[in-house]
């Protein structure tokens, strides 16, 4: 993995140099809609983990917000961004209506959670193996069906670079509202009361989110007081 | 005694004249409120508009606004600016100096200078530009590179750091 060292992303400066071109229309708006942030001691080491890392690449699976792409492509990364909540709510969607108009489809189907995953994963996360260098996988895996949970961690781990690091975050407790995460600075995250895209499925306990990224050589747990665990796992 | 003749009802209008066709509609006016003036280029000359479809190559050098559906590819050329309207599908690769967003892209985006995505608008594909605004509750799936390095800017621009997007642009 090249490292060549182009600019400290580990910067701790809420303000962007307007040379860098890319404007935070979301950070504009902050004023407007006073949402709560966070410090994030995960995202902190998150950065630390790729700081020297030259022109990186980062999948980003949450919504593509406006300050969290500025973030990182100012530091020189190339940004790949899917909403993968969206896509499954889009893809539960579809299907459901393909069911109901289509009587062929319901019993050719494998309408099994791991029929369905696999589905799901034909049309989604397809990138090239070991192209990226960080994911942010934020809080997702609380909301999507538990099988389809273990098929994203397993491709994950394909598309990602050995030394390469995973951002994701467990609720301790069934989380009350539906929210999503942007990056405001190199250890503020800004959280954004939304409208519930999926229902949370399940609350995750140590032991397995231990196992489901087995395959990582290093855990790291940061508990905040709102009952969120950041972790990063590095490959 | 009043004639009768000379009484005219004030409700009925004597000659009833179509009214004269809106400017806003073929002149979008950017005083106009949002929801009735065409969020096009106030440069814009041409337009895609609802309800037309293309399918093959549109090449130009005049500013586009699309509201239809496009399907091929899609080259502006020189200092033009592409505006996908709300209601527009295109499903082609784009290619002009300023792109902006608010309905359906799917394909290669490149924008040489400047990519506006507005709330509304959906990109599904590869992005290169030179600078970048997405407002929130965009939808953007692909790969994103923005800055000088990945776009290739105009001759006057490479001496000089790419200037600051007026990030209300977006959300107006």
């Amino acid at each position: 993995m090249s490292r060549e060292v182009t600019r400290n992303i580990y910067s701790n400066s809420r303000s962007h140099a307007p040379s860098v071109g890319v404007p935070a229309i979301g950070a504009s708006r902050g004023p407007e809609s006073p949402e709560a942030t966070r410090v994030s001691n995960g995202l902190k080491e998150f950065l630390w983990n790729l700081d020297g890392l030259g022109r990186g690449t980062l999948l980003d699976l949450g919504p593509a917000w406006q300050t969290t792409l500025s973030f990182f492509i100012e530091r020189g990364f190339r940004v790949s961004s899917e909403d993968l909540l969206r896509s499954w709510k889009a893809f539960l969607t579809e299907e459901e209506t393909r069911l109901r108009e289509d009587s062929a489809a319901r019993e050719s189907l494998d309408m099994t959670p791991s029929g369905r995953a696999s589905r799901f994963l034909v049309e989604n996360l397809q990138y090239p193996r070991v192209s990226f260098d960080a994911v942010l996988l934020w809080d997702l895996l609380d909301y999507i069906e538990p099988t389809l949970v273990k098929q994203i961690v397993a491709n994950l781990t394909e598309l990602l670079r050995p030394g390469g690091v995973v951002f994701a975050m467990f609720h301790s407790k069934k989380p009350e509202g539906f929210q999503r995460y942007r990056v405001l600075d190199s250890n503020t995250l800004q959280v954004v009361s939304s409208s519930v895209v999926c229902p949370p499925q399940r609350v995750y306990q140590n032991r397995e989110i231990q196992d489901l990224f087995g395959r990582y050589r290093t855990v790291k747990s940061f508990v905040g007081r709102d009952q969120l665990r950041e972790t990063l796992f590095i490959k | 005694m009043w004639k009768k003749d000379d009484v005219k009802s004030p409700t009925t209008p004597e000659v009833s004249t179509p009214p004269a066709p809106s400017p806003v509609l073929a002149v979008p006016s950017a005083s106009a409120p949002s929801s009735f003036a065409l969020p096009v280029s106030p440069r814009a000359a041409a337009c895609i508009s609802q309800g037309i479809r293309i399918k093959g190559e549109v090449t130009g050098n005049e500013d586009l606004f699309v509201d239809g559906l496009v399907e091929g590819k899609l080259n502006l050329t020189t200092n033009c600016c592409l505006t996908v309207g709300p209601n527009g599908t295109v499903k082609a690769d784009l290619n002009a100096r300023e792109i902006i967003v608010r309905g359906k892209v799917e394909g290669k985006v490149t924008a040489r200078d400047k990519l506006q995505v507005w709330s509304t608008g959906q990109i599904t594909g590869e992005v290169q530009t030179g600078r970048l605004a997405i407002e929130d509750g965009a939808l953007l799936r692909g790969k994103v590179e923005a800055g000088k390095q990945s776009a290739k800017p105009a001759p006057a621009a490479v001496s000089s750091p790419a200037p600051e997007l007026n990030s209300g642009t977006a959300a107006d």
